[in-house]
Protein backbone atom coordinates (compact mmCIF):
# COMPACT_ATOMS: atom_id res chain seq x y z
CA UNK A 1 0.00 0.00 0.00
CA UNK A 2 1.10 3.54 -0.55
CA UNK A 3 0.73 6.18 1.63
CA UNK A 4 1.13 9.60 0.66
CA UNK A 5 0.03 13.24 2.25
CA UNK A 6 -0.66 15.44 -0.25
CA UNK A 7 -0.45 19.26 0.43
CA UNK A 8 -3.79 20.59 1.36
CA UNK A 9 -5.78 23.40 -0.50
CA UNK A 10 -5.55 26.60 1.61
CA UNK A 11 -8.52 28.69 2.98
CA UNK A 12 -10.56 25.01 4.43
CA UNK A 13 -10.15 25.15 7.98
CA UNK A 14 -9.81 29.86 7.77
CA UNK A 15 -12.78 31.36 6.47
CA UNK A 16 -12.11 33.71 4.52
CA UNK A 17 -13.12 37.81 4.66
CA UNK A 18 -11.99 41.18 6.02
CA UNK A 19 -11.36 40.95 10.12
CA UNK A 20 -11.98 44.31 9.95
CA UNK A 21 -15.33 44.44 8.74
CA UNK A 22 -15.75 41.87 10.99
CA UNK A 23 -14.68 43.79 13.82
CA UNK A 24 -16.33 47.24 12.84
CA UNK A 25 -20.32 45.17 12.53
CA UNK A 26 -19.17 43.50 16.01
CA UNK A 27 -18.38 46.55 17.77
CA UNK A 28 -21.39 48.42 16.00
CA UNK A 29 -23.65 45.42 17.05
CA UNK A 30 -22.08 45.77 20.69
CA UNK A 31 -22.34 49.66 21.37
CA UNK A 32 -26.35 49.30 20.37
CA UNK A 33 -27.17 46.57 22.64
CA UNK A 34 -25.07 48.55 25.16
CA UNK A 35 -27.17 51.53 24.34
CA UNK A 36 -30.30 49.89 24.66
CA UNK A 37 -29.25 47.58 27.47
CA UNK A 38 -28.53 50.61 29.72
CA UNK A 39 -30.67 52.45 28.75
CA UNK A 40 -34.15 49.78 30.21
CA UNK A 41 -32.24 48.96 32.97
CA UNK A 42 -31.46 53.13 33.58
CA UNK A 43 -35.22 53.40 33.30
CA UNK A 44 -36.19 49.51 35.46
CA UNK A 45 -33.72 51.01 38.00
CA UNK A 46 -35.50 54.52 38.27
CA UNK A 47 -38.84 53.44 38.59
CA UNK A 48 -37.74 50.48 41.29
CA UNK A 49 -35.57 52.88 43.00
CA UNK A 50 -38.88 55.24 43.53
CA UNK A 51 -40.61 52.83 45.63
CA UNK A 52 -38.15 52.84 47.88
CA UNK A 53 -39.89 55.02 51.18
CA UNK A 54 -38.13 58.46 51.35
CA UNK A 55 -37.23 57.33 55.07
CA UNK A 56 -35.27 55.02 54.11
CA UNK A 57 -33.13 57.56 51.86
CA UNK A 58 -32.52 59.50 55.12
CA UNK A 59 -31.47 56.67 57.03
CA UNK A 60 -29.00 55.71 54.39
CA UNK A 61 -27.91 59.32 54.48
CA UNK A 62 -27.40 59.26 58.14
CA UNK A 63 -25.31 55.87 58.00
CA UNK A 64 -22.83 57.39 55.58
CA UNK A 65 -22.45 60.75 57.43
CA UNK A 66 -21.57 63.05 54.59
CA UNK A 67 -20.32 66.49 55.58
CA UNK A 68 -22.17 69.20 53.41
CA UNK A 69 -20.17 71.94 54.93
CA UNK A 70 -23.34 72.47 57.61
CA UNK A 71 -20.81 72.97 60.92
CA UNK A 72 -19.24 76.21 59.38
CA UNK A 73 -19.77 79.55 60.52
CA UNK A 74 -22.72 81.26 57.94
CA UNK A 75 -25.12 80.32 60.18
CA UNK A 76 -26.67 83.32 58.67
CA UNK A 77 -27.24 82.52 55.40
CA UNK A 78 -27.95 78.72 56.23
CA UNK A 79 -30.85 80.20 57.90
CA UNK A 80 -32.03 82.05 55.26
CA UNK A 81 -31.50 79.69 52.61
CA UNK A 82 -33.71 77.12 54.88
CA UNK A 83 -36.01 79.86 55.30
CA UNK A 84 -36.45 80.23 52.09
CA UNK A 85 -36.54 76.73 51.03
CA UNK A 86 -39.45 76.50 53.25
CA UNK A 87 -41.72 79.10 52.13
CA UNK A 88 -41.11 77.41 48.51
CA UNK A 89 -42.11 73.95 49.80
CA UNK A 90 -45.42 75.19 50.32
CA UNK A 91 -45.83 75.42 46.62
CA UNK A 92 -44.23 72.33 45.74
CA UNK A 93 -46.46 69.07 45.40
CA UNK A 94 -44.74 67.77 48.54
CA UNK A 95 -45.64 64.08 48.65
CA UNK A 96 -46.24 63.61 52.64
CA UNK A 97 -42.91 62.42 53.87
CA UNK A 98 -40.23 64.23 51.94
CA UNK A 99 -38.33 66.98 53.67
CA UNK A 100 -35.67 69.14 52.36
CA UNK A 101 -32.47 70.35 54.32
CA UNK A 102 -30.70 73.37 52.82
CA UNK A 103 -26.99 73.37 53.09
CA UNK A 104 -24.22 76.12 52.01
CA UNK A 105 -20.68 75.12 50.98
CA UNK A 106 -18.61 78.51 51.37
CA UNK A 107 -16.58 77.63 48.32
CA UNK A 108 -16.17 79.48 44.75
CA UNK A 109 -17.91 76.83 42.73
CA UNK A 110 -20.83 77.72 40.26
CA UNK A 111 -23.25 75.00 41.58
CA UNK A 112 -25.99 73.85 43.26
CA UNK A 113 -27.43 70.11 43.55
CA UNK A 114 -29.91 68.04 45.14
CA UNK A 115 -29.13 64.22 46.70
CA UNK A 116 -31.06 61.79 48.26
CA UNK A 117 -32.17 61.94 51.85
CA UNK A 118 -33.69 65.54 50.72
CA UNK A 119 -30.13 67.45 50.94
CA UNK A 120 -29.59 70.27 48.68
CA UNK A 121 -26.23 72.16 48.47
CA UNK A 122 -25.38 75.35 47.44
CA UNK A 123 -22.10 76.79 46.53
CA UNK A 124 -21.00 80.45 47.46
CA UNK A 125 -19.88 80.75 44.09
CA UNK A 126 -23.45 80.09 42.86
CA UNK A 127 -25.58 82.36 44.85
CA UNK A 128 -22.21 85.44 44.08
CA UNK A 129 -24.08 84.67 40.48
CA UNK A 130 -27.30 85.56 40.68
CA UNK A 131 -28.46 88.76 40.40
CA UNK A 132 -31.95 88.32 42.48
CA UNK A 133 -34.04 85.86 45.42
CA UNK A 134 -36.39 85.22 42.50
CA UNK A 135 -33.60 83.53 40.48
CA UNK A 136 -32.39 82.10 43.75
CA UNK A 137 -35.80 81.00 44.16
CA UNK A 138 -36.01 79.75 40.89
CA UNK A 139 -32.80 77.20 41.31
CA UNK A 140 -33.61 75.91 44.64
CA UNK A 141 -37.32 75.43 43.81
CA UNK A 142 -35.98 73.27 40.48
CA UNK A 143 -33.71 71.16 43.08
CA UNK A 144 -36.23 71.56 45.34
CA UNK A 145 -38.82 69.77 42.91
CA UNK A 146 -36.36 66.85 42.03
CA UNK A 147 -36.14 65.78 46.24
CA UNK A 148 -39.87 66.23 45.47
CA UNK A 149 -40.15 63.79 42.04
CA UNK A 150 -37.59 61.93 43.94
CA UNK A 151 -35.23 62.71 41.03
CA UNK A 152 -32.05 62.01 43.13
CA UNK A 153 -32.84 58.19 44.61
CA UNK A 154 -34.01 57.35 40.58
CA UNK A 155 -31.12 58.73 39.29
CA UNK A 156 -28.95 56.52 41.64
CA UNK A 157 -30.87 53.45 41.05
CA UNK A 158 -30.74 53.41 37.62
CA UNK A 159 -26.64 54.75 37.71
CA UNK A 160 -26.45 51.49 39.78
CA UNK A 161 -28.27 49.60 37.61
CA UNK A 162 -26.89 50.62 34.81
CA UNK A 163 -23.39 50.12 35.99
CA UNK A 164 -23.53 46.88 37.07
CA UNK A 165 -24.34 45.72 33.88
CA UNK A 166 -21.36 47.21 32.23
CA UNK A 167 -19.53 45.59 34.92
CA UNK A 168 -20.81 42.51 33.11
CA UNK A 169 -19.51 43.35 30.17
CA UNK A 170 -16.44 45.50 30.99
CA UNK A 171 -15.04 43.56 34.41
CA UNK A 172 -15.10 45.37 37.55
CA UNK A 173 -14.83 48.56 36.39
CA UNK A 174 -18.47 48.65 36.17
CA UNK A 175 -18.70 46.98 39.87
CA UNK A 176 -16.36 49.74 41.14
CA UNK A 177 -18.44 52.46 40.06
CA UNK A 178 -22.07 50.79 41.41
CA UNK A 179 -19.74 50.40 44.80
CA UNK A 180 -18.65 54.35 44.83
CA UNK A 181 -22.38 55.08 44.83
CA UNK A 182 -23.51 52.59 47.31
CA UNK A 183 -20.49 53.03 49.73
CA UNK A 184 -19.96 56.44 49.91
CA UNK A 185 -20.25 60.24 49.29
CA UNK A 186 -18.20 59.72 46.32
CA UNK A 187 -21.13 59.53 43.73
CA UNK A 188 -23.77 62.01 45.29
CA UNK A 189 -22.74 64.69 43.06
CA UNK A 190 -22.50 62.84 40.29
CA UNK A 191 -25.82 61.11 40.11
CA UNK A 192 -26.71 62.04 36.65
CA UNK A 193 -30.94 63.49 36.34
CA UNK A 194 -32.47 62.73 32.96
CA UNK A 195 -33.03 65.49 30.39
CA UNK A 196 -37.18 65.31 31.33
CA UNK A 197 -36.71 65.23 35.10
CA UNK A 198 -34.63 68.28 34.63
CA UNK A 199 -37.58 69.81 32.66
CA UNK A 200 -40.22 68.26 34.68
CA UNK A 201 -38.19 70.03 37.74
CA UNK A 202 -38.27 73.66 35.72
CA UNK A 203 -41.83 73.13 35.31
CA UNK A 204 -43.03 72.57 38.93
CA UNK A 205 -40.17 75.20 39.74
CA UNK A 206 -41.69 77.81 37.86
CA UNK A 207 -45.24 77.27 38.83
CA UNK A 208 -43.99 77.56 42.61
CA UNK A 209 -42.34 80.55 41.89
CA UNK A 210 -44.90 82.38 40.37
CA UNK A 211 -47.20 81.21 43.67
CA UNK A 212 -44.32 82.78 45.89
CA UNK A 213 -43.82 86.03 44.29
CA UNK A 214 -46.92 86.67 42.31
CA UNK A 215 -45.04 86.32 39.22
CA UNK A 216 -42.40 84.84 37.21
CA UNK A 217 -40.34 88.02 36.85
CA UNK A 218 -36.07 87.54 37.26
CA UNK A 219 -37.00 83.44 37.04
CA UNK A 220 -35.39 83.07 34.25
CA UNK A 221 -32.03 85.18 34.98
CA UNK A 222 -29.68 82.61 36.02
CA UNK A 223 -30.06 80.84 32.84
CA UNK A 224 -30.07 83.53 30.81
CA UNK A 225 -26.88 84.82 32.35
CA UNK A 226 -25.27 81.42 32.13
CA UNK A 227 -26.68 81.34 28.15
CA UNK A 228 -24.65 84.53 27.63
CA UNK A 229 -21.27 82.88 29.49
CA UNK A 230 -21.85 79.73 26.91
CA UNK A 231 -21.84 82.03 23.97
CA UNK A 232 -18.48 83.34 24.60
CA UNK A 233 -16.69 79.73 24.34
CA UNK A 234 -16.14 77.78 21.33
CA UNK A 235 -18.31 74.74 21.87
CA UNK A 236 -21.44 75.02 19.24
CA UNK A 237 -24.95 74.37 20.40
CA UNK A 238 -25.84 71.48 19.04
CA UNK A 239 -22.44 69.38 20.93
CA UNK A 240 -23.67 70.75 23.95
CA UNK A 241 -27.47 70.12 23.94
CA UNK A 242 -26.22 66.61 23.55
CA UNK A 243 -24.00 65.76 24.93
CA UNK A 244 -25.51 67.45 28.20
CA UNK A 245 -28.25 65.80 30.25
CA UNK A 246 -29.37 69.47 31.41
CA UNK A 247 -31.42 71.23 28.55
CA UNK A 248 -29.75 73.74 27.36
CA UNK A 249 -29.47 77.21 29.41
CA UNK A 250 -31.43 79.25 26.01
CA UNK A 251 -34.03 76.11 26.16
CA UNK A 252 -34.85 76.84 29.79
CA UNK A 253 -35.40 80.26 29.14
CA UNK A 254 -37.60 79.73 26.26
CA UNK A 255 -39.30 76.65 28.44
CA UNK A 256 -40.13 79.67 31.27
CA UNK A 257 -41.15 81.60 28.62
CA UNK A 258 -43.52 78.78 27.26
CA UNK A 259 -44.64 77.56 30.41
CA UNK A 260 -45.57 80.90 31.66
CA UNK A 261 -47.62 81.57 28.60
CA UNK A 262 -49.43 78.44 28.83
CA UNK A 263 -50.61 78.42 31.90
CA UNK A 264 -50.92 82.35 32.06
CA UNK A 265 -48.71 83.34 34.77
CA UNK A 266 -48.58 86.88 35.71
CA UNK A 267 -45.31 88.19 34.25
CA UNK A 268 -45.00 91.56 35.82
CA UNK A 269 -43.86 92.60 38.80
CA UNK A 270 -41.01 93.42 40.84
CA UNK A 271 -37.62 91.26 41.82
CA UNK A 272 -36.70 91.08 45.51
CA UNK A 273 -33.41 91.63 46.18
CA UNK A 274 -31.08 89.16 48.12
CA UNK A 275 -29.73 90.20 51.35
CA UNK A 276 -26.26 91.45 51.65
CA UNK A 277 -24.94 87.90 53.52
CA UNK A 278 -22.40 86.35 50.85
CA UNK B 1 -9.13 59.60 27.16
CA UNK B 2 -5.95 58.16 27.35
CA UNK B 3 -7.45 54.90 28.32
CA UNK B 4 -9.34 54.89 24.72
CA UNK B 5 -6.11 55.80 23.21
CA UNK B 6 -4.19 53.08 25.07
CA UNK B 7 -7.21 50.67 23.79
CA UNK B 8 -6.43 52.11 19.87
CA UNK B 9 -3.17 51.60 20.25
CA UNK B 10 -3.30 47.81 21.47
CA UNK B 11 -5.86 47.44 19.03
CA UNK B 12 -3.79 48.33 16.20
CA UNK B 13 -0.47 46.65 17.19
CA UNK B 14 -2.80 43.68 17.55
CA UNK B 15 -3.97 44.02 14.07
CA UNK B 16 -0.37 44.68 12.90
CA UNK B 17 1.99 42.63 13.89
CA UNK B 18 -0.64 39.67 14.33
CA UNK B 19 -1.54 40.11 10.54
CA UNK B 20 2.37 39.98 9.84
CA UNK B 21 3.16 37.19 12.05
CA UNK B 22 -0.14 35.41 10.58
CA UNK B 23 1.13 35.89 7.02
CA UNK B 24 5.05 35.03 7.50
CA UNK B 25 3.96 31.80 9.53
CA UNK B 26 1.70 30.45 6.96
CA UNK B 27 4.49 31.48 4.01
CA UNK B 28 6.56 28.67 6.46
CA UNK B 29 4.33 26.64 6.77
CA UNK B 30 3.33 26.07 3.24
CA UNK B 31 7.19 25.96 2.19
CA UNK B 32 7.87 23.16 4.97
CA UNK B 33 5.18 20.89 4.38
CA UNK B 34 5.67 20.62 0.73
CA UNK B 35 9.37 19.48 1.97
CA UNK B 36 7.89 16.88 4.50
CA UNK B 37 5.13 15.67 2.20
CA UNK B 38 8.00 12.79 1.41
CA UNK B 39 7.06 11.85 5.20
CA UNK B 40 3.65 10.85 5.14
CA UNK B 41 1.70 10.98 8.78
CA UNK B 42 -0.90 8.62 8.61
CA UNK B 43 -3.91 8.69 11.59
CA UNK B 44 -4.63 4.65 10.93
CA UNK B 45 -4.04 2.48 13.67
CA UNK B 46 -2.85 -0.24 11.55
CA UNK B 47 1.19 0.34 9.93
CA UNK B 48 2.09 -1.24 6.97
CA UNK B 49 3.05 -5.29 7.54
CA UNK B 50 5.10 -6.01 4.37
CA UNK B 51 8.53 -4.25 6.02
CA UNK B 52 9.60 -4.71 9.58
CA UNK B 53 10.07 -1.38 11.13
CA UNK B 54 11.57 -0.08 14.40
CA UNK B 55 8.62 1.93 16.04
CA UNK B 56 9.06 5.28 18.20
CA UNK B 57 7.12 7.86 20.11
CA UNK B 58 7.20 10.98 18.16
CA UNK B 59 5.74 14.17 19.35
CA UNK B 60 5.46 17.80 17.96
CA UNK B 61 4.01 20.64 19.93
CA UNK B 62 3.31 24.44 19.32
CA UNK B 63 2.27 27.07 21.78
CA UNK B 64 0.57 29.88 19.38
CA UNK B 65 -0.83 33.05 21.17
CA UNK B 66 -3.90 35.21 20.47
CA UNK B 67 -3.11 39.51 19.72
CA UNK B 68 -5.30 41.84 21.02
CA UNK B 69 -7.08 42.49 18.05
CA UNK B 70 -8.08 38.60 17.90
CA UNK B 71 -8.70 38.43 21.62
CA UNK B 72 -11.03 41.78 21.42
CA UNK B 73 -13.06 40.21 18.36
CA UNK B 74 -13.41 37.07 19.82
CA UNK B 75 -14.66 38.50 22.66
CA UNK B 76 -17.38 40.61 21.20
CA UNK B 77 -18.36 37.25 19.11
CA UNK B 78 -19.12 35.38 22.66
CA UNK B 79 -21.68 38.18 23.70
CA UNK B 80 -23.91 37.10 19.94
CA UNK B 81 -22.72 33.84 19.16
CA UNK B 82 -21.78 32.44 15.40
CA UNK B 83 -18.43 31.06 14.75
CA UNK B 84 -15.00 33.16 16.28
CA UNK B 85 -13.38 33.01 13.15
CA UNK B 86 -10.35 35.17 14.50
CA UNK B 87 -9.69 32.09 16.28
CA UNK B 88 -9.23 29.48 12.83
CA UNK B 89 -6.19 30.50 11.74
CA UNK B 90 -4.35 30.67 15.34
CA UNK B 91 -5.46 26.79 15.68
CA UNK B 92 -5.13 25.91 12.46
CA UNK B 93 -1.11 27.35 12.38
CA UNK B 94 -0.77 25.28 15.53
CA UNK B 95 -1.78 22.26 14.06
CA UNK B 96 0.14 22.38 11.10
CA UNK B 97 3.02 23.62 12.88
CA UNK B 98 2.80 20.63 15.40
CA UNK B 99 2.68 17.99 12.15
CA UNK B 100 5.70 19.18 10.81
CA UNK B 101 7.17 19.17 14.35
CA UNK B 102 6.26 15.70 14.83
CA UNK B 103 7.73 14.96 11.21
CA UNK B 104 10.73 17.04 11.80
CA UNK B 105 11.45 14.40 14.75
CA UNK B 106 10.18 11.97 12.80
CA UNK B 107 12.97 12.70 9.94
CA UNK B 108 15.85 12.97 12.38
CA UNK B 109 15.00 9.71 13.77
CA UNK B 110 15.49 8.07 10.34
CA UNK B 111 11.51 6.94 9.83
CA UNK B 112 9.39 6.58 6.36
CA UNK B 113 6.42 7.52 8.23
CA UNK B 114 3.93 8.37 10.99
CA UNK B 115 1.44 6.79 11.68
CA UNK B 116 -1.44 6.64 13.95
CA UNK B 117 -0.79 10.28 14.81
CA UNK B 118 -3.39 12.02 17.03
CA UNK B 119 -3.80 15.65 18.48
CA UNK B 120 -4.25 17.48 21.35
CA UNK B 121 -5.17 21.01 22.22
CA UNK B 122 -5.37 22.74 25.74
CA UNK B 123 -5.66 26.28 26.56
CA UNK B 124 -2.61 28.06 28.24
CA UNK B 125 -2.53 31.63 29.63
CA UNK B 126 -5.82 32.10 30.14
CA UNK B 127 -7.52 35.14 29.77
CA UNK B 128 -8.26 38.38 27.22
CA UNK B 129 -4.82 37.69 25.78
CA UNK B 130 -4.61 33.74 25.64
CA UNK B 131 -2.66 31.12 23.85
CA UNK B 132 -3.34 27.49 23.03
CA UNK B 133 -1.02 24.63 22.40
CA UNK B 134 -1.45 21.59 20.32
CA UNK B 135 0.65 18.66 20.63
CA UNK B 136 0.70 16.06 17.51
CA UNK B 137 1.72 12.91 18.17
CA UNK B 138 2.54 9.43 16.50
CA UNK B 139 4.51 6.68 16.09
CA UNK B 140 7.40 6.90 13.82
CA UNK B 141 8.10 3.95 11.53
CA UNK B 142 11.95 3.29 10.95
CA UNK B 143 12.85 0.71 8.78
CA UNK B 144 15.18 -2.12 10.42
CA UNK B 145 17.73 -3.50 7.32
CA UNK B 146 18.70 -5.97 9.96
CA UNK B 147 15.52 -7.76 9.88
CA UNK B 148 14.37 -10.94 9.02
CA UNK B 149 11.52 -11.44 10.14
CA UNK B 150 10.66 -15.00 10.12
CA UNK B 151 13.73 -15.46 12.54
CA UNK B 152 12.57 -12.61 14.70
CA UNK B 153 14.04 -12.99 18.24
CA UNK B 154 11.36 -11.83 20.57
CA UNK B 155 7.80 -11.55 18.35
CA UNK B 156 6.35 -9.86 21.58
CA UNK B 157 9.32 -7.37 21.45
CA UNK B 158 6.78 -3.94 21.40
CA UNK B 159 9.40 -2.23 19.29
CA UNK B 160 9.52 -4.59 16.03
CA UNK B 161 6.09 -4.43 14.10
CA UNK B 162 5.33 -7.82 13.98
CA UNK B 163 3.93 -9.45 10.54
CA UNK B 164 0.33 -10.44 10.47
Amino acid sequence: MKYENRQPEEGINVSKGSPVKTFLQLVISTLLLLTVSIFVLYLSGAWLAKKIPFRYEEAIMEKIDVDFGSSGSDQDIREYLSELSARIAVHLPNPDEVSYTVHYEPEDVFNAYATIGGNIVFYKGLLKALPNENALAMVMAHEMAHVSHRDPVAGLGGGVASAIALSTVFGSSGSEYAGSFINGAGGLTAVQFTRKMENNADDAAILAVSKLYGHTVGADSLFKHIDEKRKESSKPDWFSRFSSTHPLDSDRVENIKQKTLELELPTSGDTTPLPDLW
Amino acid sequence: MNNLLLFLGLLFCGWFFGRRAEQRHYKSIIERELEFNALPAIASRFPPTDTAYEQQLVAGSTVVSSDYFKSITAAMINIFGGEVKPFEALIDRARRESILRMKAEAKSAGADMVFNIKMETSQIAAGRTGAIEVLAYGTALIPTNVVDIASAPNVTDMNVATPA
